[in-house]
């Protein structure tokens, strides 16, 4: 008896556990501050044409809210390196996440706030590290394949679309100082 | 005549009074039912109930009071006024519901090229036609917010320690500046019609057409005795089931008997 007690005892605690395991991991400025040794560049924005934005909804699967997206770049030609908070929602909540941009490759990908119950796995250095390097191919797709975290499946989407915007992004922008 | 009485309670007599009964209930669990499967295809989950009657029935009815905030634009040189409301977690563009929001509202002011919206560590810029433009983290310049104001069209933030922070001109940078000349957002009381239309747009978004097709189904939409009337719906149907498979053998043994009977007393 006692050990089914135990049982019971550890499967509710493993579930109150996975109920708290989101929340905000790193404040989005104190990432900036890290990505860029705490002196962190003038935030920029990059204003969405009709077509940029046409792009993001055919990643994102729905239209992007807004007119206008801030990032931080420092550094020019190879050692360009531009940062950008993006926000996708999960199943019913947004997930924050943090992603570093350098020559054309992911360098960095956090996931900052998770707000949902379920999927927070991909905070884990095992799932994002499997971006890094990864190169945004013409049909907008990664390079790379991502291995899906079963559980949290649409975590794990909403994370690889995020990835595939801000390297939409640092190519927009790149391509706008090329001009 | 004959001593036969007719036989008030057969099977095949309450198969029909009970497929009668049930009838209305059974052609609502079955669409309903068939609804739900194809939740996503008919777009349930994102299509919001409008009919007041559904609405208040449903008691859809904010707390608390908005929080609104009038701002000045312009428009073709002409200034336009619109109204900023807060309200359970919402913000609204007049009676447009533009996002959602996380935390309290400390202001809203109209400035050169945007509409600026003050939360504790947020700001939010719309266009002068309500378009969403922007969520921003202000907590990498400052936090706690207590105060949205204006000073030469830019947007000034009084923090709690307290600090005034303005704005540049595109809204990417603050410096801090000393509390002079600032013109502060003042709250805004909605008139009767404002308000009434504002609560038409809030409740607009309050009940989704998924939600009244599941309580319909399982009966919880007429409370505590619609989810007794659906099982006894559920019960009926079961009933109808093996009265049906009930009546259907006797009939086929009668029709066996008669069979049988003509066949070997045909003369």
């Amino acid at each position: 008896m006692k050990r089914y007690l135990y049982i019971i005892f550890a499967i509710l605690s493993l579930n109150s556990f996975a109920a708290q395991a989101g929340g905000v991991y790193l404040q989005p400025d104190e990432f900036i501050n890290q990505v860029f040794d705490n002196a962190p560049p003038k935030a920029r924005v990059l204003w969405l044409k009709k077509e940029l934005k046409k792009q993001i909804a055919d990643i994102l699967d729905h239209k992007y809210k807004g007119l206008r997206i801030r990032y931080w770049q420092r550094g020019d030609g190879d050692n360009r390196k531009s940062a950008w908070i993006l926000e996708e929602t999960g199943k019913k909540e947004p997930i924050t996440t943090g992603i570093v941009i350098k020559d054309n490759q992911i360098e960095l990908i956090k996931v900052l706030v998770f707000r949902e119950s379920r999927g927070w796995e991909v905070r884990h250095d095992f799932f994002t590290d499997q971006f890094k390097q990864a190169k945004l191919k013409k049909d907008h797709r990664l390079s790379q394949t991502i291995d899906n975290i079963s559980g949290a499946t649409l975590s794990v989407r909403a994370v690889k679309k995020l990835a595939r915007i801000a390297l939409l992004l640092d190519q927009t922008i790149q391509n706008e100082t090329d001009k | 005549m004959t001593n036969r009485k007719p036989k008030r309670f057969t099977a095949f007599l309450w198969h029909r009074r009970i497929g009668l009964f049930a009838l209305v209930l059974i052609i609502t669990l079955s669409v309903t039912g068939i609804m739900l499967n194809h939740t996503e295809r008919l777009d349930l989950d994102e299509t919001f109930v409008s009919n007041a009657w559904l609405l208040n029935w449903y008691g859809i009815q904010p707390d608390e009071n908005p929080i609104s905030y009038r701002v000045e634009t312009q428009r073709e040189d002409q200034p336009v006024n619109h109204i900023i409301s807060a309200w359970q977690h919402q913000l609204f563009f007049d009676d447009v519901a533009i996002t959602t929001l996380e935390q309290d509202v400390h202001g809203a002011v109209g400035v050169a090229q945007f509409i600026v919206v003050a939360l504790d560590n947020e700001i939010i810029l719309l266009s002068y036609e309500g378009e969403f433009i922007e969520r921003v983290s202000t907590s990498i310049s400052f936090s706690d917010i207590q105060r949205l104001g204006m000073k030469y069209e830019r947007p000034v933030i009084e923090t709690s320690e307290p600090l005034y922070y303005m704005a540049d001109e595109h809204i990417l940078d603050w410096d801090v500046i000393t509390n002079e000349e600032i013109k502060w957002a003042q709250p805004y009381t909605l008139r009767d019609d404002e308000y009434q239309q504002l609560l038409i747009a809030y409740r607009g978004k309050g009940l989704r057409l998924e939600r009244v097709i599941l309580d319909l189904h399982s009966g919880r939409i007429f409370g505590q005795w619609g989810v007794y009337l659906m099982d006894a719906a559920a019960i009926a149907l079961l009933w109808l089931s093996l009265s049906g498979l009930w009546v259907w053998s006797s009939r086929r043994r009668k029709m066996r008997k008669k069979k049988h009977y003509q066949k070997h007393h045909r003369n």
